[in-house]
């Protein structure tokens, strides 16, 4: 967490709306299956009203200003006044982009939002807001007259507020998560009463600041109008005679009696924004709560933001407890002596100077959801990676203890070994589950990926749908994180090259709009993602005649069908004639083939003409770990990926030959493969090992091709900790990286592709090697 | 002699500014506010509207509105305000 707590709590706003967005963007796409749920369309309204009230908080005004535009739709929608039709939610979809994008702009992530685009949707959202006519304002040419005063935060509402007594010994700070609901105006001992069974009495006086930071009081009624059956009252005896009045002032009062099991929580998760923008009020209707004073300006601090404060800061602790109600005995008179009431009065709060601008938090802890949400916490990545990194050590120190055990003799079934044994299972536990913390679904991967379609689609003028499936199955972060761009570029490629316009489509007795899939699932051990479109297919004869074009293969090579469509991965080779804007950025197959396989992962196509293709990468679940053949090859013990080991076998003398007299092959199932002597590829000796005793694993690397390892023995299969040799050392050809072995050495995990395209392609650079070594 | 104000369809924060000059340009005489085209109305004109109605009372001019749509009433209402000012 930064040291400066407001850029630490904008830093939590803009995490919230990743979150934010990508609801947003799954619950327009129910709208767009067809749902009319009106849950679906509430749920829309608060994603955008959240993205806006924290926006207003940080006085991000552009963002405020497409959020509240989009805001106003989404009210009409839900409140039926205006039908939520599919050129709506069309409509919708694209200003989630365009809300996305100034999100990412005020983060600073991402390019300014072009304003024509921004604009254009901004009119389109008010013409289907306003029915086609303009609303009398829009008519107004400059922006600044939307009025928007963004609301400052108050940095010095952070800081220590000057005489705050010291609370000696403070008793342990309860669960942050357990509090939400505490601050309840109920008696003390209570603290669980939430909901008031007699209704609520909220007193509610908006200030001038409210309606300039574009929110207003009509939607904050009609949002506690859903939580029941209300009574407003409206004090209009402050208003002033017409010359008097400033348009922009507030000067009414509105009492609202609300009938009905709604709890405090979502009564207050109405004001979620405005609170600090407002006076506000809540007491229980049934009469004996306490005698609550005229809405004078009593800060009035939600849970939330008294817990985000007081988490973000940690020095409003006597706020924290007196909102808790949980205040020691120790403490100064006041907080021990006064019921706590809401608005919680906070007896030990910073001068009111201090106090008044407090800062509108921007609702980094939500105000407690009815219904029972997963518990969670976020936690540095730097820390989980820590904590990994000690998990490593302790299955390597394990497996060092368990060899020194085995070495001193000690039987198995004596007691360290048992328990070593015992050791050893839950070190596999730990090992998964902290595995499993770094774990995430593809979910935040493939929600970009129908906003990439939707352009994709409109930049090539194709009608496309996307279904994707498995948008659950959990991978390594690091491996979510490094899909995104693989996955962008061939869901580009099959909408640019795979799919077939329109009128072809037509043509071809298929529907007008092509259909794309993606797809997540586990397989042994793996995810496999599968990229199909029902296109056209590669059409196989152009593609072998670009690549003989291009040079990539000769004229007269006899390719297989898998092998020509294997040729759009290669280096040089792109089939579109003319660069396009969409995947033809100079940003071939081969790069996407390099990507995957850079995470340990392959690649591999089928395709059907006339039927459209299909791409499947297959992909390590982790990258923290790897599951390896430990072998042993001219003094020197190595890893090889279990995953490249086809199967491993004692060769005969017999079945090898050699082409042209050098390169040695082995006969294997009636095909010839190569035969690579790891330790002489190595260069951890020069001369050929002796067949006797030696063993060949056949590998098949990520391109399908199949070779022979010989080493010289196996020594068992192991799960090995992955340690970065380049982190440490650089890159070695030949080498992925390196781990430790039981008995403290470490250990070359082999590069299984490169030793064997090394092989193929040249003879290894002596020096290289030796530096493996 | 009376001023008729036709309202603006959205009255809202950007609405208020402008109303208050039409409003005030109507000063002194009978004024008919003609509301059937307005869809929303937020705080800030239902203050405006409501201050009005009592700058007139106090000089002794009418102030009537007419045709009020469907949304302001609802609206009017859900905001507190008595309906019986709007029929007046």
């Amino acid at each position: 967490m930064s040291d400066d707590p407001f850029e630490a709590i904008k830093a939590t706003f803009f995490q919230e709306c990743e979150e934010l967005l990508a609801d947003l963007e799954g619950n327009l796409l129910t709208l767009e299956s067809g749902s009319t749920d009106i849950e679906v369309i509430n749920a829309v309204f608060r994603a955008v009203h959240s993205v806006k009230g924290g926006a207003g908080a940080f006085g991000l005004e552009d963002l405020v200003r497409f959020a509240h535009v989009f805001e106003t739709l989404m009210d009409e929608l839900r409140s039926g006044r205006k039908p939520c039709d599919d050129p709506t939610v069309k409509t919708l979809l694209r200003a989630s982009d365009v809300l996305a994008d100034h999100v990412a702009a005020a983060r600073g992530a991402g390019a300014p939002v072009d304003p024509a685009r921004s604009a254009g949707l901004v009119a389109e959202l008010e013409a289907l807001t306003y029915g086609g006519t303009a609303p009398v304002a829009a008519a107004e040419p400059e922006e600044d007259d939307f009025g928007f005063t963004p609301v400052a935060m108050d940095l010095g509402a952070f800081e220590a507020p000057a005489g705050l007594p010291d609370l000696p010994d403070l008793p342990p700070l309860p669960d942050l998560a357990a509090l939400a609901p505490l601050s309840a105006p109920a008696p003390l001992p209570d603290l669980s009463a939430s909901a008031a069974a007699g209704g609520w009495k909220i007193v509610f006086r908006p200030h001038p600041r409210l309606y300039a930071s574009a929110n207003e009081t009509g939607l904050l009624l009609r949002e506690l109008a859903r939580l029941g059956p209300t009574r407003v009252e409206l004090d209009d005896s402050g208003l002033p005679l017409l010359d008097a009045l400033e348009p922009t002032d507030s000067h009414l009062i509105w009492t609202i009696e609300l009938d009905g099991d709604a709890s405090e929580a979502e009564v207050r998760e109405v004001f979620d924004f405005v609170e600090m923008d407002c006076d506000l009020s809540i007491t229980p209707l049934s009469g004996d709560g306490p005698a609550e004073a005229a809405p004078t300006a009593v800060e009035a601090e939600s849970d939330a933001s008294a817990l985000a404060r007081a988490a973000s800061s940690e020095l409003d602790i006597a706020a924290l407890l007196a909102s808790v109600g949980a205040a020691p005995t120790e403490a100064p008179a006041p907080v021990a002596a006064t019921p706590v009431v809401a608005p919680v009065v906070d007896p030990v709060a910073p001068p009111p100077v201090a106090a008044k601008p407090a800062p509108a938090a921007p609702a980094p802890v939500q105000a407690a959801p009815a219904a029972a949400a997963p518990v969670t916490i976020r936690v540095d990545l730097e820390r989980v990676d820590r904590l990994i990194n000690a998990v490593g050590e302790l299955v390597i120190q394990q497996a060092m203890l368990a060899q020194r055990v085995t070495e001193s003799g000690l039987a198995r079934s004596s007691d360290i070994g048992l328990g070593l044994e015992d050791l050893e299972l839950l070190t596999r536990e730990i090992q998964d589950s902290v595995m499993a913390i770094r774990a995430q679904p593809v979910k935040s991967v493939f929600q970009r990926m129908p906003r990439l379609v939707r352009e994709a689609a409109e930049a090539t003028g194709k009608k496309v749908k996307l279904v994707t499936s498995g948008e659950d199955t959990e991978v390594d972060k690091t491996v979510v994180e490094r899909l995104s761009d693989p996955i962008t570029h061939m869901l580009r490629n099959a909408i640019d090259h795979g799919l077939e316009g329109p009128e072809e489509r037509l043509a071809a007795g298929k529907p007008a709009e092509g259909t794309v899939r993606l797809a997540a699932l586990h397989r042994s051990g793996r995810i496999v993602i599968e990229i199909s479109d029902d296109g056209k297919g590669i059409n196989r004869p152009r593609v072998r005649g670009i690549a003989v074009e291009r040079g990539l293969i000769a004229e007269d090579a006899v390719l297989s069908d898998d092998e020509i469509d294997n040729l759009i991965f290669l280096p040089g080779f792109s089939t579109a004639t003319e660069v396009s804007d969409l995947s033809g950025r100079g940003v071939g197959m081969d790069v996407v083939r390099r990507s995957i396989q850079s995470l340990g992962g392959r690649i591999s196509i089928s395709s059907v003409l006339g039927k459209g293709s299909t791409f499947t990468l297959s992909l390590p679940l982790t990258l923290a770990v790897l599951d390896g053949m430990v072998v042993g090859a001219g003094e020197q013990t190595l890893v090889a990926p279990l995953a490249a080991i086809v199967e491993s076998l004692t060769p005969s003398e017999a079945d090898i030959h050699y082409v042209g007299g050098v390169d040695p092959v082995l006969r294997f199932r009636e095909a010839f493969v190569p035969l690579v002597d790891v330790a002489q590829a190595m260069g951890f000796r020069d001369q050929p090992a002796a067949l006797k005793g030696a063993v060949v694993m056949i590998v098949e690397t990520e391109s399908g091709q199949r070779a022979a390892l010989l080493v010289d023995a196996i020594h068992g299969q192991r799960q090995v900790v992955i340690k970065s040799l380049e982190t440490h050392y650089r890159h070695v050809e030949g080498v992925a990286a390196a781990t430790i072995l039981g008995d403290g050495r470490v250990a070359l995990i082999l590069d299984i592709d490169a030793l064997v395209t090394a092989k193929r392609s040249r003879t290894p650079s002596r020096s290289d090697l030796q530096m493996a070594s | 002699m009376t001023a008729t104000v036709v309202l603006a369809s959205v009255l809202d924060l950007r609405a208020a500014e402008p109303l208050k000059g039409e409003l005030l340009a109507a000063r002194g005489q009978a004024l008919t506010l003609d509301g059937s085209g307005v869809e929303r109305l937020g705080g800030l004109c239902l203050q405006l509207l409501l201050s009005a109605i009592r700058t007139w009372r106090a000089d002794g001019q009418a102030l009537t509105f007419i045709n009020a749509s469907e949304a302001m009433t609802t609206q009017w209402s859900a905001f507190g305000a008595s309906p019986s000012d709007l029929c007046a």
